[in-house]
């Protein structure tokens, strides 16, 4: 698959994935980005996370606090608020709705496409 | 100035440039640069140029839409039946139909001289159709192509005028002028007459006192000519924030791109002469 | 909003700086040419005073018509326009008469001063409404400004005696200024306020008319609900 294409799809649901993130654990942007990575997308450039981080701050749905390092600088934590935990159940809710629609259009296509194979 | 305060100051200039208030431009700007002090990297590396990630982040601080129309949605707006427009002979267009509701976008598209403007200007009522009927709302907003505006008054000027046709306070129509340019990415500098403000500048604030008054209907003429790429974009984006806000748009333009996120196209063709 | 159409176009008018120092000298222009005969200082003083205001007023009125009628579109009332329009002209150009009044108690030996000020402000308006007058029926400033001209050199060189002067706009200041110099020059001021006031409404009616035909949008039925 195009890496061009993964990053697409990412932008739409960049939102969706941390908030669930940090429903799992509050966490500071690196940390996040590695995370990202471990659940098997492609990095993910400061230059977008950032601004996301900040749009979902301004929604209300996520608060931050600057944590101090015992080995270097500050950190900027950032930890889901009240609203920030009921926008994610609703997300999810909303993610199941949307992942069935497409299944169920890409499982209809390749029942389609194997009986015109076979 | 180390490469990272270099990137921060232009960072904060980018952002206020974009119309974000000075306190959060340098509120973001410093936490930006904290941030990629704590990732051990440099700004640049992290988030890219400055400018573009100005671009980003002034969008994604943005204040939403307030909702826009006190209708509610899908009350019809604006609805032309069968208009048709003649000049002696000449037909302009004909039987031109159109029901357009609150919270849905209407684009007039065509070659120049095929009569959009013409079109708009019957929705507006300064130009009687020769055949037809047009059912309008009462409360509109109204932006021309050229000629809105005055060169000799400020932005403020203009905001307390339109304000006072909507009968909204001075100081009400000031705020909410300057909230919606903010909106745009431009912030008005006090004291400078439209005549000074670039051509682009000079359309947005065209656009911005066609919704000052929160208005029902939003009838536009390619208000964006003379806007940059990116206030482009974000004109587009407004249009559809004005949708999402409850309010019926109608855009002429003459350009055929972004027309898959309408939801009526009004196509005028040329007619020859009968 | 009648108030709000004044403040802009006081401001307009302030910002138009080489526009307003050509309306001040023109007057003083025509001052100075005569200076040396009183009766004829008076009465082109009041004449550059009248072209002065009314080219200003057409300048005004075709520069703000595009502003004017998108105000009218999306609401605004066109008499208050044309009202606030008119009225900020007209306490332009009174300002600018009082300015003149004072240099002519100044420098001139008149018998009747206050006939001075009667006949430049009188001057001011009709000049303001006839500027808007003729903005209505031309398409640009230069039409305008050329029509205006016309009226002013048929004013200036026309008989006043004749009965055709009787039809050009300002034939009331001659009859002011001879009884502002020379009482007994056989001046009628009866006549000539008279004929100012027929003058001043014709020109305030016809730009009110033609002002509030033109922004008027037409009215359109709100749509049945569904």
């Amino acid at each position: 698959m195009s890496v061009n294409l993964r990053q697409q799809w990412l932008h739409g649901f960049l939102d969706v994935c941390l908030l669930c993130l940090l429903a799992e654990r509050r966490d500071y942007g690196l940390g996040l980005t590695q995370r990202l990575v471990a659940a098997g997308f492609d990095e993910i450039p400061g230059g977008t996370l950032y601004p996301s981080l900040v749009r979902l701050e301004k929604q209300g749905l996520v608060e931050t606090d600057w944590v101090p390092s015992a080995t270097g600088p500050r950190r900027k934590y950032y930890d889901l608020t009240a609203a920030g935990h009921e926008a994610v159940a609703d997300r999810i809710g909303s993610w199941h709705q949307f992942r069935d629609s497409v299944e169920s259009l890409t499982v209809q296509a390749q029942r389609a496409r194997a009986e015109r194979l076979g | 100035m180390t490469p990272a305060e270099e990137w921060s100051r232009r960072l904060d200039r980018s952002l206020i440039e974009l119309g974000v208030e000075p306190a959060e431009a340098r509120r973001l700007t410093e936490d930006s640069h904290e941030e990629a002090r704590g990732a051990g990297a440099d700004p640049s590396e992290l988030y890219g140029p400055a400018a573009a990630y100005a671009v980003r982040l002034a969008q994604a601080v943005r204040t939403p839409q307030p909702r826009l129309s006190t209708m509610p949605a899908g009350e019809v707006v604006l609805r032309l039946s069968g208009v048709s427009k003649r000049y002696g002979r000449h037909t302009v267009f004909d039987n031109v139909s159109l029901t357009l509701r609150a919270g849905e976008v209407a684009a007039v598209v065509g070659a120049n001289g095929c009569g959009k403007s013409t079109l708009l200007k019957i929705c507006c009522g300064t130009t009687a159709p020769s055949g037809g009927v047009v059912e309008r709302t009462a409360r509109i907003g109204y932006a021309p192509q050229q000629g809105g505006v005055s060169g000799f008054l400020t932005p403020a000027e203009h905001f307390r005028l339109f304000g006072a046709v909507h009968g909204m306070g001075r100081r009400k129509a000031v705020s909410t002028g300057n909230q919606l340019c903010r909106r745009l990415g431009w912030r008005p500098r006090s004291g400078l007459s439209a005549a000074r403000l670039s051509g682009g500048t000079q359309q947005k604030l065209n656009v911005v006192l066609s919704e000052l008054n929160s208005p029902d209907l939003i009838l536009l003429d390619e208000p964006y000519q003379g806007f940059d790429q990116d206030s482009y974009l974000d004109f587009w984006d407004q249009v559809l924030k004005w949708r999402d806000a409850g309010a019926g748009v109608l855009v002429v333009t003459h350009l055929l791109q972004d027309l898959e996120r309408v939801d009526h196209l009004v196509e005028l063709h040329r007619s020859e002469d009968q | 909003m009648v108030s709000a159409v004044v403040a802009v176009t006081l401001r307009e008018l302030l910002r138009r700086r080489r526009a307003l120092v050509l309306v001040v000298a023109l007057p003083l222009a025509f001052y100075l040419a005569r200076i040396d005969t009183t009766g004829q200082a008076i009465r082109f003083l009041a004449l550059g005073v009248g072209w002065a205001v009314a080219t200003l007023s057409l300048f005004t009125h075709v520069s703000s018509r595009d502003l004017d009628q998108r105000l009218a579109i999306v609401g605004a009332s066109p008499s208050a326009l044309v009202a606030g329009r008119q009225l900020a002209l007209t306490a332009t150009g009174l300002g600018l008469a009082g300015a003149y009044f004072a240099l002519v108690a100044l420098t001139q030996d008149v018998t009747h001063l206050w006939t001075v000020a009667l006949l430049l402000g009188t001057s001011v308006l009709i000049a303001a409404p006839l500027g808007a007058a003729v903005s209505l029926l031309v398409p640009r400033e230069l039409e305008g400004a050329l029509a205006l001209l016309s009226i002013m050199a048929l004013q200036m060189l026309a008989d006043p005696d004749g009965t055709g002067a009787k039809f050009l706009p300002l034939w009331s200041t001659r009859e002011f200024t001879t009884y502002a110099v020379d009482p007994s020059g056989g001046a009628d001021l009866t006549q000539g306020l008279l004929h100012f006031a027929a003058v001043a409404a014709l020109a305030a009616v016809i730009t009110w008319i033609a002002g509030v035909l033109r922004l008027r949008p037409r009215r359109l039925p709100v749509p049945s609900t569904r």
